[in-house]
C-alpha cells in the first residue's frame, strides 16, 4: 500500500511540474501583449522652459529638476518696474545668462543660490498679498511636471544673416572673433569669419588652452545682450524673450529677405575641383568645375556644406586615402550618398522632390554606370580643348566656366512622340486604355524646364524618355513593353514584373509617387467591359 | 507490478526535465523543419498594394464562394478594419501612413500556411496537412468540429460554419491548393494588377525580397515577415511601414508552434501510458492482500474446524 501512494505522489508532482512551466510560459507571453500606452494628460506646452541643472555637472542631484518659466517672470518684473538684473548679474559691462551667480561653482552652493533666493522673493510678494510662485521644495521639484517644453530651434539662416549685418553697416567684428591664447583675449581676423558652430559646440569644451563656452551659451550671451541694449536706444531690435527666438510661431514673424544678396567673403565664384595633384598624382577623371556662386543660393548656410570650416574642401579631405588616418576622401565627400553636403548625395535628396520621384524612385540604388553621366560633372575643361590655357592656371579656367555651362543648359527637346497610345493586349475584364502620351510627355518637359538642376542633368531628349522606356536604346525609337515583359514570375527574372503589372506599377506608381491622385482606381483608365457586352447583348 | 520504484522515479524525472529544456526534447522527438524542399510562397509586397479588392474578388469566384454583401469594386468596405470570415478567405486592411498621411498603406489578410501549422499540431484527427506545394489543406471527412485549431492559430485565421446545422466545416484559404497542383496560380496572384502578390519557390521569394530591400533601401523595413516567424511560414510579407502598425503579431518568436508544445506533449504517452498500469498495479497488488488474507483466513478457519472436529472425535472414541 505504502509503496502506491508514493507512485501517485511522484506521478502528481510531475504533473505539476508541467502545469506550471506551461503557466509561466503564458504568463510571459500576456506580459508583453498588456503593455499599455501612456495615458496623455492635458499638458501646457511652453518655449520658455529652463530646467536648473547646472549642478548636475557635480554630481547626481537628489530631486527632479526644477522648472522655471522664463518668460512669465520677466514680464512680472517689467509690471513692478524691475530690469533683469534683479536676477542676472554683470561682468566686464555684459548680462550674464547664469542666475545670481558668475561662475558654477559647486553643487551645494549653486543650489543654495537657487532655492533660497528664488523662494526669498515669492515669500517677499506673497507678504505684500500678491500671488507668487512655489516657497515649498515639491513644488518646484515636481516628479510629474504638467508643463512640457515646445522650444524649437533658432537657427541664423542667410536672410537673417544679411539683415544683421546691413544694420551693423558691415561691421563683421561686432560678432565674428577668434581667440588668442598668449592674450587670453578675442580679436577679430578680417577674411577669416565662419560660422559660430565651428567653435562654440553644443556643450562648453575646457581645453588646457583655452574654454570656449557652448553655442547656446554664447547665443544668448551674445543676442540678448545687443538687443537690450539696441532697444534702450530706442531703436528696432530683435527679441529678448525666450518665445521670441523659440516659439514656432513667433519665429515664423520674423522677417525674410526673398533674395539675399551674396555674403561678402571673399568666397569664389567658381571652383574647379581637382582630380590629381602636380605631385605626380594621375588623375582618373577629367576635373569638375563647380559653380559656387550658384549653390551659395540654394542653401540657408554655409555649414550644409562646410562643415567644419569654410576652407577649400581639399585642406581636410585628401587627395588619396591614406590607411593610419582616418580622412575621408576628396571622391568620398563628393559621391556619398543620402549626405546633404556631399554633390550627389544632395542631388539624390532633390529626386525625392514630387516632381522627380515619378521616375527617379523606382531607379536602382546603384551608381550610375553610363559614363555620359559622370561627364556631366567631371568635363572636360574648355582650355584644354582650345588650347589656349595651361592647366596650371586654374583660376584663369574657373572665370571661364561660365561660357563652357551656358553650352550645356536648357536642353530643347525635339522627341515626336505619338499624341496617343492604345493599350489593348491584355484586355479581359477591362477595355483598352487611351494612354495620352503626348500630354504626360509635355508635362514632364515642363517639370524639366523648371528646374535648373534637372535642366542640367537631363541633357538629352533621352535623358527624360528613360524614364519609362528603361533599358531601351536611346534612338527615339523604343521597343514594344511586351518585348521583355510577359507571364509574370519568370524563375530567370525574378525582378521583371508581368506585363500587367508592369503597366500598372509603372503608370499607377508613377502618379502616387507624383501626387497625381485623379488616375488611381481602376476605371480612371479603363471601361468595365462586362457592362458593354450586356449593353450590346 | 513490473515497474520498480527506481524506474518509475527515473521516468517522471526524464518527463519533467524533457518538459523544462525544450531543446532536448525537441532534438529527441523531432528537427527543425525548415519546409519541403521546393515548396511554394507567396510574397505579398505591402508597398505595392493599391487597395483595389480584385484578391477578393478573385478568391471568391475560384473557391466558389456566395457573393458578398456589398461588390468588391465598393471600396468604402476598406474604412473598416475586417477578419477572414467563411465567406471570405482574404480580406484588405487600410492602415494609415503615418510618413505620407495622403497614401494609406493596404495589407491582405489570409492563412499563412505556416511551414509547421499550428493547426495541424492542435488536430488530434489530422484533418490538416502541410502539402509539398506549401497549402495547408483541410479534410472536413475527418473533423470532429472541436475547433481546436481556431484557438491554436496564432494569426486567428480558421473560421467555423456556426450556421451549418447538420455539416459544419473549418472554412480558410488553400492556398489554391487544387489550382496550384494543376499548374495554374492561386487565384489571388492572378488577378492582383500590382503584382503584389509574387508566386513562387519560397527561396526564390526570400532572395526576391532581399533584392528588392537592396534596390529601394529607402522603402522598405529591413524585414521578411513569415520568413522566420512562427518557424516560418509560406505567405512573406515586405513593407514599408513597421508589421506592428499594420496589426502583425511581433511577439511570435521565430520556433514552430508544434515545438513549442512537443516538450509537454512527449510525456504525456509516459503519463497516459503509466496511469492504467499503475492503478492495475495498486488494483492487483490491494486485490491480491484481499485474496491472501482471505485465504488465510479461510486456512484458519479450516483449520480451526478441524481441530474442532478432531477433538470432537476424540472425546467420541473416549466417550
Amino acid at each position: 500500500m505504502l509503496k502506491g501512494k508514493s507512485l501517485l505522489l511522484g506521478a502528481g508532482i510531475a504533473v505539476a511540474i508541467v502545469i506550471l512551466i506551461i503557466g509561466t510560459m503564458n504568463a510571459f507571453n500576456g506580459q508583453a501583449l498588456s503593455k499599455t500606452p501612456d495615458q496623455n494628460k492635458a499638458f501646457v506646452y511652453r518655449a520658455d522652459i529652463i530646467t536648473f541643472d547646472n549642478m548636475e555637472a557635480f554630481g547626481k542631484l537628489k530631486k527632479t529638476k526644477a522648472i522655471f518659466l522664463h518668460d512669465q517672470h520677466t514680464d512680472a518684473l517689467e509690471k513692478k518696474n524691475k530690469d533683469c538684473l534683479t536676477c542676472h548679474m554683470s561682468e566686464n559691462g555684459r548680462m550674464s545668462p547664469k542666475f545670481m551667480h558668475l561662475k558654477d561653482i559647486g553643487k551645494e552652493e549653486l543650489t543654495k543660490i537657487y532655492c533660497d533666493n528664488c523662494t526669498k522673493c515669492h515669500a517677499e510678494i506673497i507678504a505684500a498679498g500678491e500671488k507668487a510662485g512655489p516657497v515649498k521644495c515639491d513644488d518646484c521639484h515636481r516628479e510629474r511636471p504638467l508643463i512640457k517644453s515646445s522650444r524649437v530651434e533658432m537657427g541664423f539662416d542667410k536672410s537673417l544673416h544679411y539683415r544683421h549685418s546691413k544694420a551693423q553697416q558691415d561691421h563683421c567684428d561686432r560678432c565674428h572673433h577668434e581667440y588668442d591664447v598668449k592674450t587670453q583675449k578675442l580679436f577679430y581676423a578680417k577674411g577669416k569669419e565662419g560660422t559660430c558652430r565651428y567653435c562654440h559646440k553644443k556643450t562648453t569644451q575646457v581645453k588646457e588652452t583655452e574654454k570656449v563656452i557652448s553655442m547656446r551659451l554664447a547665443s544668448h550671451f551674445a543676442c540678448i545682450d545687443c538687443h537690450q541694449k539696441t532697444e534702450a536706444k530706442h531703436i528696432d531690435a530683435g527679441p529678448v524673450r525666450c518665445a521670441g527666438c523659440h516659439d514656432a510661431t513667433e519665429q515664423s514673424k520674423i522677417e525674410k529677405i526673398a533674395n539675399v544678396p551674396r555674403m561678402k567673403r571673399g568666397q569664389p565664384d567658381n571652383v574647379l575641383i581637382k582630380t590629381g595633384d602636380e605631385k605626380g598624382l594621375i588623375p582618373r577623371m577629367m576635373r569638375v568645375p563647380f559653380d559656387h556662386k550658384a549653390h551659395e543660393k540654394y542653401n540657408d548656410t554655409c555649414r550644409v556644406c562646410h562643415l567644419a570650416s569654410l576652407e577649400s574642401c581639399a585642406k581636410c579631405h585628401p587627395l588619396t586615402g591614406s590607411t593610419d588616418k582616418k580622412e575621408i576622401t576628396l571622391e568620398t565627400i563628393f559621391h556619398k550618398s543620402g549626405h546633404q553636403s556631399s554633390c550627389m548625395g544632395c542631388h539624390e535628396l532633390k529626386q525625392k522632390d514630387k516632381s522627380c520621384a515619378g521616375c527617379h524612385a523606382v531607379m536602382i540604388r546603384d551608381r550610375q554606370k553610363d559614363s555620359a553621366a559622370c561627364l556631366r560633372c567631371h568635363m572636360v575643361p574648355l582650355p584644354e580643348r582650345t588650347g589656349v590655357l595651361s592647366t596650371s592656371k586654374a583660376a584663369k579656367m574657373a572665370r571661364l566656366m561660365p561660357e563652357l555651362w551656358k553650352e550645356t543648359f536648357g536642353p530643347i527637346y525635339h522627341v515626336k512622340v505619338p499624341k496617343t497610345v492604345v493599350i489593348k493586349d491584355l484586355m479581359d475584364r477591362y477595355g483598352p486604355v487611351e494612354y495620352p502620351h503626348e500630354k504626360v510627355y509635355n508635362a514632364m518637359v515642363k517639370k524639366i524646364q523648371d528646374s535648373k538642376l534637372a535642366q542640367y542633368f537631363h541633357y538629352s531628349e533621352t535623358t527624360l524618355c528613360v524614364g519609362c522606356h528603361h533599358h531601351a536604346p536611346a534612338d527615339g525609337n523604343p521597343p514594344k513593353c511586351s518585348n521583355c515583359h510577359g507571364a509574370p514570375f519568370d524563375e530567370n527574372h525574378l525582378n521583371r514584373p508581368g506585363i500587367k503589372a508592369s503597366y500598372h506599377q509603372q503608370c499607377m506608381g508613377c502618379h502616387q509617387r507624383m501626387g497625381v491622385t485623379k488616375y488611381l482606381t481602376c476605371t480612371s483608365c479603363h471601361k468595365e467591359r462586362k457592362k458593354e457586352a450586356k449593353a450590346s447583348s | 507490478m513490473s515497474i520498480s520504484r527506481r524506474k518509475f522515479l527515473g521516468w517522471v524525472g526524464a518527463a519533467g526535465l524533457s518538459t523544462a529544456f525544450g531543446k532536448s526534447a525537441a532534438a529527441a522527438t523531432h528537427k527543425h523543419f525548415t519546409g519541403y524542399p521546393n515548396s511554394f510562397a507567396i510574397l505579398h509586397d505591402i508597398t505595392l498594394c493599391v487597395g483595389c479588392r480584385t484578391c477578393e474578388d478573385a478568391c471568391n469566384r475560384v473557391n466558389d464562394l456566395p457573393p458578398p454583401d456589398k461588390p468588391f469594386t465598393d471600396l468604402s468596405v476598406l474604412d473598416s478594419r475586417r477578419r477572414t470570415t467563411t465567406k471570405a478567405f482574404t480580406v484588405v486592411n487600410k492602415y494609415e501612413n503615418k510618413e505620407q498621411p495622403k497614401a494609406p498603406v493596404f495589407y491582405k489578410k489570409q492563412c499563412n500556411h505556416c511551414l509547421e501549422p499550428a493547426c495541424a499540431s492542435a488536430c488530434f484527427v489530422r484533418a490538416f496537412t502541410k502539402t509539398s506545394t506549401g497549402a495547408v489543406i483541410y479534410d472536413s471527412s475527418v473533423c470532429v468540429g472541436c475547433r481546436y485549431c481556431m484557438i491554436a492559430c496564432p494569426f486567428e485565421i480558421p473560421t467555423y460554419e456556426y450556421d451549418q446545422a447538420l455539416t459544419p466545416r473549418i472554412r480558410k484559404c488553400t492556398m489554391c491548393y487544387p489550382r496550384v497542383t494543376k499548374g495554374q496560380l492561386p487565384g489571388c496572384v492572378e488577378a492582383c494588377p500590382m503584382e503584389a502578390l509574387s508566386f513562387g519557390k519560397r527561396e526564390d521569394m526570400i532572395k526576391l525580397a532581399r533584392e528588392r530591400f537592396r534596390r529601394y533601401p529607402d522603402r522598405y523595413v529591413d524585414h521578411i515577415y513569415g520568413e522566420h516567424e512562427m518557424g516560418g511560414t509560406s505567405w512573406l510579407y515586405v513593407s514599408g511601414t513597421p508589421f506592428k502598425e499594420l496589426g502583425m503579431r511581433e511577439d511570435l518568436g521565430v520556433i514552430p508552434a508544434p515545438q513549442l508544445t512537443a516538450g509537454a506533449l512527449s510525456s504525456v504517452p509516459v503519463i497516459a501510458g503509466l496511469w492504467p498500469a499503475l492503478l492495475a498495479g495498486i488494483y492487483a497488488v490491494s486485490k491480491r492482500k484481499e485474496k491472501i488474507a482471505q485465504k488465510e483466513q479461510e486456512q484458519a478457519v479450516a483449520s480451526a474446524l478441524d481441530k474442532q472436529g478432531d477433538a470432537k472425535t476424540q472425546s467420541k472414541e473416549e466417550s
